[in-house]
């Protein structure tokens, strides 16, 4: 075998307590298209960070055509020709197309830019990306598609003999993902080698050669593409048969002499979301499924009062109810678990035990701060979810994604809400966290809330769902009964052209 | 949070111990004639002119743990001076009555600001400029260059409260401060103020009244600045358009000395007011030392970046 174009070598990379990388080695052959697939918090976007300079590694080395490198800095790996598309990142939104692609590296002449010469090479990459763009187009105008494929533009700007991109398809339409691949197979075909992160595996078994799984920090293995299978993928990514779900001895999910908990009747909240209308039952769990710009999470986040909605009603138990503010609709036995613990939900510069306890405080209005009150709270919860900490003192910084998800949680899961309402509850933890989350949700089923939960995750929504609703545009394209419910027919209704399906 | 709280308003004492050993040192006299920096009368000056810094800066504390700024301070110290002064001097108003008006004056301020901020969704930075060109602009229009003297028009050996002139500023600013503090980490209201300014976002979704909090801060701080303006006026006797010139500066460094970040989230409102007295000691000892005159801002403004600097490698160090 020739040389492999990279090989990591033993690399481990911890944040503090928290492992992400325990000796992973692998190698990628010149020329290939190799995947990169993992559960959330496996080590993907470590590894990658580490290939473009962002990351060093803790102990182990890199190698590069068999050559051992140290990457101090992103422009280093830009230098050894490693090009890098990142995950929905759009670096100037307020920058041209040809500015994009030449950010950091514009191409002067005794230190004018040579605005002429730049146009000229980003129009011979647009055109050989087949990208129907303007050199002269702000990004920010572009759709998610096209600004994904002038990442891979500028990725490709100055030599680049090694393309990696991150989980490049998550917010692409059928259509554009077609496009991309289409691009990447030619990319291949010019010799460059590829590695794809993704955890789509249909995807992953088009473009790619071959497979390496990461679990858990680990290397779980290396496949080749034409001797495995789909499911052999998973087994290695999960790494064991995940504990059988558990079922009620009495049925669990609504019954159907139950009076609606809650009616979304004709919601609107123009551009995101129109004429959305709704009923869950206490116990009932209804997954809404819809990808990045469904209108998915703006359809909760109204119904949590943090934006008004244009037209439309919601009532509990058959009460009409209109929330001025968040505060309302928590005193009124809501609850929203929003979709960004980082943006949305956690204050990193107060201990867990303010951000356990705000936001019950915040619906109670309550005057003073009672530490010791607060403190044996914290602490019931963090046993009650078994949230890996030291104690209520620790800073959420140092919790690992899913346990910071399980903070968040839990501080409105206390407040007992008879409705409760999640944005994407697993996105970016792991898998045992995964399922204590799914656990959870079931136990506030049976305790007769009234569930809610929007994901683009579609095993999960399978998982979990006693009714999928589909949303696509804004639009609700329909439901399915849980039990009915599987892949195809939910990917059906999400991808219709509006109207089409009902 | 408060393990931190304590321990970092624990440097700030560390530093002003240091430097009032320091030019208790540096200022020790020859022979035995009386110390010129440790002894009780200047101490009791330090503490007096500090506190028009210290109780502005209370409020300064207050905005920029919120996640904002405030450049008004100065200009509304001198907006309240000007109003008391003019309508107690001139206008033949009751003390208590032009009290209550440089009051209103200065709530106008804030009210001004929070509306700028909240409603109209400015940075505080560029609304707090405004205001504070709108403030100092009127206390000018006001005075129309005059100078108002009140300790002129107050009865003479005058004791607001019955507090000696002297003790009354350094009583109100630790008042404040103590108020305040306790304000900041035992209620429930001080603790949104620490949310909001760490993740203005998360706030939202947690049912924080964002905007009702923003209000309170930025009048409770245009409040504290025209107290500090009244205490000004009485202590020193005067009301003048140009007073407070450029104090919002050296209040937001007081703050920041004292632990709280520009970024919001952090600090104190006990260590802003410990920042004032690192640099009420500096602007007393500095011209007792022989030539350091023309070197005094320069002093205070190397300080500023140790004391953050050394600050943020502890930070790094204890994460």
């Amino acid at each position: 075998m020739s040389i492999p174009a990279v090989s990591f070598r033993d690399v481990r990379k911890s944040f503090g307590a928290v492992r992400a990388l325990g000796g992973v080695s692998f190698d990628v052959a010149a020329g290939e298209a190799h995947a990169l697939v993992g559960e959330n918090g496996a080590g993907k976007s470590t590894l990658l960070k580490i290939l473009s300079g962002s990351l060093r590694p803790d102990s182990g080395e890199l190698c590069l055509a068999g050559q051992p490198v140290a990457l101090a800095r992103p422009r280093d790996a830009l230098a050894h020709g490693i090009g890098i598309v990142h995950q929905e990142m759009l670096a100037f939104p307020d920058l041209t197309v040809t500015a994009n692609i030449f950010a950091g590296r514009e191409l002067t002449r005794g230190g004018l830019l040579r605005e002429r010469a730049m146009r000229d090479r980003t129009r011979t990459l647009i055109e050989r990306l087949h990208i129907p763009v303007s050199p002269d187009d702000v990004a920010g105008t572009l759709s998610a598609a096209y600004r994904q494929l002038v990442q891979v533009a500028r990725a490709l700007a100055f030599e680049c003999r090694i393309l990696a991109l991150d989980e490049p398809t998550t917010s692409l339409t059928d259509a554009e993902v077609d496009h991309l691949f289409r691009v990447l197979a030619d990319l291949k075909g010019g010799s460059t080698t590829l590695i794809y992160v993704s955890h789509r595996l249909p995807e992953v078994f088009a473009l790619c050669d071959r497979i390496t799984v990461l679990r858990d920090g680990t290397h779980a293995g290396t496949f080749d593409r034409a001797a495995t299978r789909p499911d052999a993928i998973v087994r290695a990514m999960v790494g064991r048969d995940l504990p059988p779900r558990v079922v009620d001895a009495e049925a669990s999910g609504p019954r159907p002499s139950d009076q609606p908990r809650f009616t979304i009747d004709r919601l609107t909240r123009r551009p995101c979301f129109e004429d959305v209308s709704l009923t869950i039952r206490p116990g009932e769990i209804v997954c809404l499924f819809g990808l990045v710009g469904s209108g998915r999470s703006e359809l909760l986040e109204t119904l949590f009062a943090l934006h008004a909605p244009d037209a439309g009603t919601i009532a509990i138990d058959g009460g009409e109810c209109r929330f001025a503010a968040p505060r309302d609709a928590a005193r009124a036995g809501l609850a929203l678990v929003p979709e960004d613990r980082q943006q949305q939900g956690l204050f990193f510069n107060l201990d867990l035990r303010h951000n356990l306890v705000l936001p019950r405080e915040a619906a109670r209005s309550s005057l003073v701060v009672r530490p010791r009150a607060e403190q044996a709270d914290a602490r019931a919860m963090i046993r009650a979810w078994r949230i890996k900490t030291p104690g209520p003192e620790t800073f959420p910084d140092s919790l690992s994604g899913g346990n910071q998800q399980k903070v968040v949680v839990a501080r409105w899961l206390a407040m007992a809400p008879r409705i409760l309402l999640m944005d994407e509850p697993t996105k970016g933890v792991d898998v045992g966290a995964k399922f204590e989350i799914h656990e959870i949700i079931r136990r506030q089923a049976r305790e007769g809330a009234a569930c809610l939960v929007a994901s683009s995750d579609l095993p999960e929504v399978l998982e979990l769902a006693h009714r999928v609703v589909v949303m696509r545009e804004g639009r609700i394209q329909g439901e399915i009964a849980g039990e009915r419910a599987d892949e195809e027919s939910v990917m059906r209704l999400a991808t219709a052209e509006p109207g089409a399906a009902a | 949070m408060k393990r931190l709280w304590r321990t970092r308003e624990l440097s700030t004492v560390v530093i002003l111990a240091l430097e009032v050993l320091f030019f208790a040192w540096y200022l020790a006299p020859d022979g035995d004639r009386s110390h010129p920096f440790l002894n009780g009368p200047n101490a009791l000056l330090i503490l007096k002119y500090s506190s028009i810094y210290g109780i502005a800066a209370i409020g300064a504390a207050m905005v920029i743990i919120s996640g904002g700024v405030d450049l008004s301070p100065g200009a509304v110290i001198a907006l309240a001076s000007v109003v008391l002064g003019g309508l107690f001097v001139e206008g033949g108003w009751s003390l208590g009555a032009s009290v209550a008006m440089a009051i209103a004056a200065g709530l106008t301020a804030g009210l001004v600001t929070s509306a700028l901020v909240v409603l109209v969704g400015l940075p505080p930075f560029i609304a707090t400029l405004g205001v504070m060109g709108i403030a100092r602009g009127a206390a000018f229009i006001f005075t129309q260059a005059r100078f108002f003297d009140v300790s002129g028009a107050l009865p003479p050996g005058w004791q607001p409260f019955g507090i000696p002139l002297d003790w009354f500023a350094p009583g109100a600013m630790i008042g404040l401060a103590v108020l305040f503090q306790v304000l900041m980490v035992r209620f429930q209201w001080g603790r949104a103020i620490y949310a909001v300014g760490g993740n203005e976002t998360a706030a939202r979704f947690s049912g924080v009244a964002v905007g009702a909090v923003k209000t309170s801060v930025y009048v409770l701080a245009a409040l504290l600045s025209t107290i500090a303006g009244v205490v000004l006026a009485v202590v020193q006797g005067q009301g003048k358009a140009d007073l407070a010139m450029g104090y919002e500066l050296d209040i937001i460094a007081s703050a920041v000395v004292g632990g709280a970040s520009l970024s919001g989230g952090r600090g104190s409102v006990i260590g802003a007011v410990l920042g004032t007295l690192i640099f009420g000691v500096l602007r007393n000892a500095l011209p007792q030392i022989p030539g350091a005159t023309f070197y005094d801002r320069l002093i205070v403004g190397v300080v500023v970046i140790v004391i953050v600097v050394m600050d943020q490698l502890l930070v790094r160090r204890t994460r």
